[in-house]
């Protein structure tokens, strides 16, 4: 106790400021309160709590509740850091900030930069991935949830839904689950596939077909959407990536709300590139094994894009491009060795679905 | 005995946008590598910072909360959500009515609120000190919460126009329970003048194509701080407002260009300037000693309600 250092105090009980005087030694391991004449106790560094302000150093003490001590001293608040930086006294995020501004916002912006990046190129494959590990009765939940509030504010065709069913069973879809059609009634040029097997097409898109092929081209397209499971995987990816997203911007709740309210958008996915590559090459070989005229895709594309102004269709959304996926089309049909053999049944039933 | 002396007291933020940032920042970094478990102890951070650079005539206040205690708080709420979504899910499977469902996922969240409401100013007043001395809060829980849902089924009932009363109820009912020490707050706020400031800003601001939002945001403020005063015994502190329209209107405007033009990073400062102009803008008068309060109010360590507060964006400010 060879120091001596004047301080404020204030005791826990009353809000009067003391001036007093604290003895101490250079290895700042105690602190002699002197409160009065002949009154004083002791204080242990390792019951001491701080807070720098400056040259302002502020000790609180876990054994005398309330009681502050307030030391306005430079050097004494310099030296009294540094004991607590040598002992690794300080926490993580102390420890961080003495690295100093620049130093600080270097790192963050290292990091800012890594999360993007991995939020572009790792986290998507990663949460593909993981689908794996999902069952499928989850594709089938999520599709039934929606399906139901879907249903709800549409408004079905049953006879359309019926011929539709009978076209189809008069194909090999080759689908990995058993398949649910609906038809609805809708100006919307619109057609999706859901995860659990339930593939709705609106009518404008029925009207817009001048052949079967379109429909069976359409079809192809849908099932293999499902059969790849494309909507969970895109669920999760958008799933991963809002997480991720909420994380950076330190949004708790949001990590919470992306949990909770995101089944509702099955309709409003839109698939990667890769995703609608994938199914318009196993849409055409589902076309070219039921020996339909793979044109039809091409053609259905054309008469999308046709009415593409009034509004923007689902199966064409606007991600990858219809002229480079048409070319792409073009380009596996002219290399591919195909048989078209008339169907009078499919012919037919399509007249029906047209009226 | 000598006659009390008339004073006034100096309530000042010391607060810099780049310190603030700094620790915005160490809170980001830590958060992230955390996958969000950090967040408690960051906010501990934040507002230790925001309270440590408010002074009053020279002292500063303290926040003595912990991360710890947040995080304890914290896993609570997690376990209560986790609770009403399993019945939220338990109820679309048995009774298969997602309305139902709903309705019941809005109630359960609703009727934390009270409950938050009061657990969240028992910690927070437990954990603010000033001069050594703690703040607490004295309200009892049961009665807030059977008010909130009476003047909660009044709003319902009338459209919403009780909600000004609603509103002010709280506020009145909280601010009077908090103490400093032997020092009682009291507040005089009510919904008939609150209902009337609101509607006329309401109205002006339409008239004026916004512009009065300003005057209006001033107006709420002003009534808030004009309403405020701290008595002990025969002594008293009474509150007033120095805040004007145009103040409000160069605090936002430049604000917001401040986080726009710096894609978001500059609202550390922005922050900074709000927590000044409020701190510059609260005056107090009155003849209570601040050097003679005597600590009266005990600890309170369960931050849930604090929690659920922050979880759920209320901001009783």
């Amino acid at each position: 106790m060879n120091k001596t250092i004047e301080a404020k105090y204030f005791d826990g009980h009353s809000s009067a400021s003391q001036q007093i005087i604290i003895a101490f030694n250079d290895t700042m391991n105690e602190f002699r309160l002197q409160v009065a004449d002949g009154i004083s106790f002791l204080w242990q560094l390792e019951d001491l709590q701080f807070e720098q302000y400056g040259s302002l150093l502020e000790l609180r003490n876990a054994n005398y509740s309330g009681a502050v001590l307030k030391i306005d001293n430079k050097d004494f608040s310099q030296q009294f850091y540094e004991m607590m930086k040598q002992d690794r006294r300080l926490d993580i995020h102390s420890r961080l900030l003495n690295l100093g501004f620049s130093k600080i916002t270097a790192i963050a912006f290292c990091f800012f930069c890594l999360m993007v990046l991995g939020y572009f190129y790792v986290l998507p494959p990663v949460a593909e991935r993981l689908v794996v590990l999902l069952p499928a009765s989850f594709d089938n939940e999520i599709g039934d949830i929606f399906m139901e509030t879907f249903l709800n504010e549409h408004d079905v065709d049953t006879v359309k839904t019926r011929y539709l069913e009978k076209f189809a069973s008069n194909l090999n879809l080759k689908n990995a689950k058993p398949l649910r059609f609906t038809v609805v009634k809708s100006n919307e040029l619109n057609a999706f596939a859901l995860p659990n097997g339930h593939i709705v097409v609106y009518t404008a898109i029925l009207d817009s077909m001048n052949s079967s092929d379109e429909l069976v081209a359409l079809l192809g397209h849908e099932v293999s959407h499902v059969n790849n499971r494309h909507s969970t995987k895109m669920l999760c990816r958008n799933l991963a990536g809002y997480m991720v997203i909420s994380l950076i911007f330190s949004d708790i709740n949001g990590v919470m709300a992306v949990l909770t309210d995101n089944a509702q958008q099955l309709q409003s996915l839109s698939y990667s590139r890769t995703f609608e590559q994938e199914a318009d090459e196993q849409g055409l070989k589902i076309i070219i094994d039921n020996h339909v005229d793979p044109n039809g895709m091409v053609k259905l594309f054309d008469q999308l894009e046709k009415e593409n102004d009034i509004s923007i269709p689902q199966i064409i959304s606007s991600h990858p491009s219809t002229e480079d996926r048409k070319e792409n089309l073009q380009k596996i049909i002219s290399q591919t060795v195909y048989e078209v053999k008339p169907n009078d049944n499919l012919t037919s039933i399509f007249e029906s679905l047209k009226n | 005995m000598e006659s009390p002396i008339t004073q006034n007291y100096r309530l000042e933020f010391f607060g810099k946008g780049s310190d603030y940032f700094a620790i915005m920042i160490v809170n980001w970094l830590l958060t992230l590598v955390t996958l969000g478990l950090y967040y408690p102890w960051a906010r501990a951070k934040r507002l230790r910072y925001i309270y440590g650079q408010t002074a009053l005539n020279d002292e500063r206040f303290h926040f003595a909360g912990t991360g710890k205690e947040m995080f304890r708080g914290f896993i609570k709420l997690i376990l209560f959500y986790i609770a009403i979504i399993a019945c939220y899910i338990l109820i679309l499977k048995m009774v298969n009515s997602p309305l139902l469902a709903i309705l019941f996922l809005y109630l359960a969240i609703f009727a934390i609120i009270p409950f938050a409401i009061h657990g969240s100013f028992r910690y927070k007043m437990s954990k603010t000190s000033y001069r050594g001395i703690r703040f607490g809060y004295r309200g009892n829980r049961n009665e807030l919460v059977k008010n909130f849902f009476k003047w909660f089924l009044l709003t319902i009932v009338t459209l919403g126009f009780y909600g000004a009363w609603l509103e002010m109820n709280i506020r009145r009912y909280t601010h009077q329970n908090i103490r400093y020490g032997d020092v009682e707050f009291s507040n005089q706020a009510n919904g008939g003048d609150y209902f009337i400031l609101n509607f006329k800003g309401y109205i002006l601001t339409l008239i004026t194509l916004g512009i009065y939002a300003f005057w209006w945001q001033c107006d709420i403020f002003n009534y808030y701080i004009d309403n405020m005063a701290m008595v002990k015994g025969e002594q008293k502190i009474k509150c007033y407002s120095t805040a004007t329209g145009g103040g409000f209107f160069s605090l936002l405007v430049v604000n917001a260009l401040i986080t726009v033009f710096t894609l978001g990073f500059g609202k550390a400062w922005a922050d900074m300037r709000t927590q000044k102009f409020i701190c510059e803008n609260i005056k107090m008068e009155g003849d209570i000693n601040i050097d003679e309060i005597n600590q009266t109010e005990e600890e309170y360590t369960n931050a849930f309600g604090e929690d659920a507060m922050d979880f759920f964006e209320i901001d009783l400010a």
